[in-house]
């Protein structure tokens, strides 16, 4: 994903500014409230209109396509907003299967074993996916949100939500699990976690966010000894 | 005093201009959301096809099957109605009764009820899931993911409402017919079998096709504005505020349609 002049829509407007994240990679945003970084994640995923700028989707400008060209490139995105989504009355398996059969993603017989390999290569219950959404939790519903994200396979991931940190199953951390299920998927990551966001170690890649634009890019012990006061102090390291 | 009231008619005339643009701009909106809709059928992914026919048979079962016995009942609830003012009045011709059955009954009354019953329970419902999932991001999730809104939420919901008001005005006519039949027979010693011929020979092919279209354009319009509505929800709390307007707004546009295919019939 590459961005290129990208202005957000808001007043006064933000000075523009360019970053790309390559697949594999994680990158966090940080920035304090109201800094961008909710709209950023919204207008890179096609839900609000920048105020100028070019997005880079897998090698294509996005501006250039059409609205059949745009739906297939979306196809490709998982997006994890800051409710969960799901459609409440649905169960789980049929909130995960949308995708896959809406994308074909898996032929109609074969739907049902491609969801369930996938919930358990996430090491979740197989009984979750019988559960109603409306009778989940608020935790349990924003990690089926984030599955059903992942679901796809995306090839880019954007998350805007809080992620808490123990995934559903006890003992296993929302760390280890980006680093065994997330991040072998070799796709390109951009998570908005507010102040509760994913660890920070040092070598974690960070883009800090300030009154709507990028303040700077980089692994977190560089941003560390920024010359920009904002900057470093935005970069906490909660682990080493 | 004589400055007044100038000033006053050009408030009036300024106020009926402003309520006519409103009028006219929410035509027009819809017919742009009525476009962007028909557009969207033309770029369906293949994998969306299962689920259009899916959520079309949805609609149709829970519109057209499930309500068929309340439209039943209360069809033959307004057809004893319809029959007391006729007793009252002691009209017997059976030509005569035949002729009001089609003309106020069949092509105007019954399609504005089954609108009234339909924006009420179907629409509403719509309206109130649509809000929901608008209101908790679920709609905005599908939609970054690559998923059309319009015709994977509000195309199969225009073709089974399409499909199941007419059916549903069908039902509420048997209803009526039947109701009025049993009255008039008990009241008038009008024969059921002589009723209901009469009422047959009225309905002509044009007639029919006229009222089917008046029936096909009120769904949509019930479709469209329910949706719309929906597709405006920002929040939870919008949801029981958009109800009753979307509602109203309905109503009063299959009552404008009822009215305009009223004109070119008889005017």
């Amino acid at each position: 994903m590459r961005v290129r002049g990208w202005v957000l829509d808001r007043w006064p407007a933000p000075k523009p500014f360019d970053f790309q994240v390559m697949p594999g990679e994680l990158w966090m945003l940080v920035g304090a409230v109201n800094s961008g970084r909710r709209e950023l994640i919204r207008s890179l995923a096609g839900l609000v209109e920048p105020r100028a700028g070019r997005l880079e989707l897998f090698g294509r400008d996005v501006a250039r396509l059409g609205p059949r060209a745009r739906a297939r490139l979306h196809r490709r995105i998982g997006v994890v907003l800051e409710q969960p989504g799901l459609v409440p009355a649905w169960s789980v398996f049929e909130n995960l299967a949308l995708l896959v059969r809406y994308h074909r993603l898996a032929p109609g017989g074969a739907v049902e074993d491609y969801v369930v390999e996938f919930v358990e290569s996430c090491r979740l219950p197989r009984a979750i996916l019988s559960r109603l959404v409306s009778d989940l939790s608020p935790l349990e519903s924003q990690w089926i949100s984030l599955l059903r994200a992942l679901v796809i396979r995306p090839r880019l991931l954007l998350v805007s939500a809080y992620l808490p940190q123990e995934t559903l199953v006890a003992g296993y951390g929302v760390w280890a699990f980006f680093a065994e299920v997330v991040e072998p998927m070799n796709m390109a990551i951009l998570v908005d976690a507010g102040p509760q966001a994913l660890p920070v170690g040092a070598e974690t890649r960070l883009l800090v966010m300030d009154e709507g634009t990028l303040l700077a890019a980089g692994r977190a012990r560089e941003l560390a000894e920024h010359p920009d006061a904002t900057v470093r102090g935005q970069v906490r390291f909660d682990h080493a | 005093m004589a400055a007044t009231t100038p000033a006053r008619g050009w408030r009036s005339i300024e106020s009926l201009g402003q309520a006519a643009i409103r009028l006219l701009s929410g035509v027009l909106e819809e017919l742009d959301f009525l476009a962007v809709v028909l557009m969207s059928a033309g770029s369906m992914p293949r994998g969306e096809w299962p689920f259009l026919i899916r959520h079309i048979w949805q609609q149709i079962y829970f519109t057209a099957v499930q309500q068929a016995y309340l439209f039943t009942v209360v069809g033959a609830i307004i057809g004893v109605l319809t029959a007391f003012p006729l007793i009252v009045f002691r009209i017997e011709d059976p030509h005569l009764l035949g002729r009001i059955m089609h003309i106020m009954m069949y092509h105007q009354l019954n399609p504005i009820l089954a609108t009234l019953f339909v924006a009420g329970l179907s629409g509403a419902a719509i309206t109130a899931e649509l809000g929901e999932l608008r209101a908790n991001q679920a709609i905005e999730h599908l939609v970054a993911m690559g998923v059309d809104p319009h015709s994977f939420f509000v195309l199969p919901r225009l073709i089974g409402m399409a499909l199941s008001l007419p059916i549903l005005v069908l039902w509420l006519n048997i209803g009526v017919t039947v109701g009025a039949a049993a009255m008039l027979s008990i009241y008038q010693n009008v024969p059921p079998t002589v009723f209901f011929r009469m009422c047959l020979a009225g309905l002509s092919h044009g007639s029919l096709a006229l009222t089917g279209g008046m029936v096909v354009m009120q769904a949509i319009h019930v479709i469209l504005v329910q949706t719309s509505r929906a597709f405006r929800v920002g929040a939870y709390v919008d949801i029981p505020r958009t109800l009753p307007s979307a509602f109203a707004r309905s109503f009063i546009g299959c009552l404008i349609i009822t009215l305009l295919f009223s004109l070119v019939r008889y005017g």
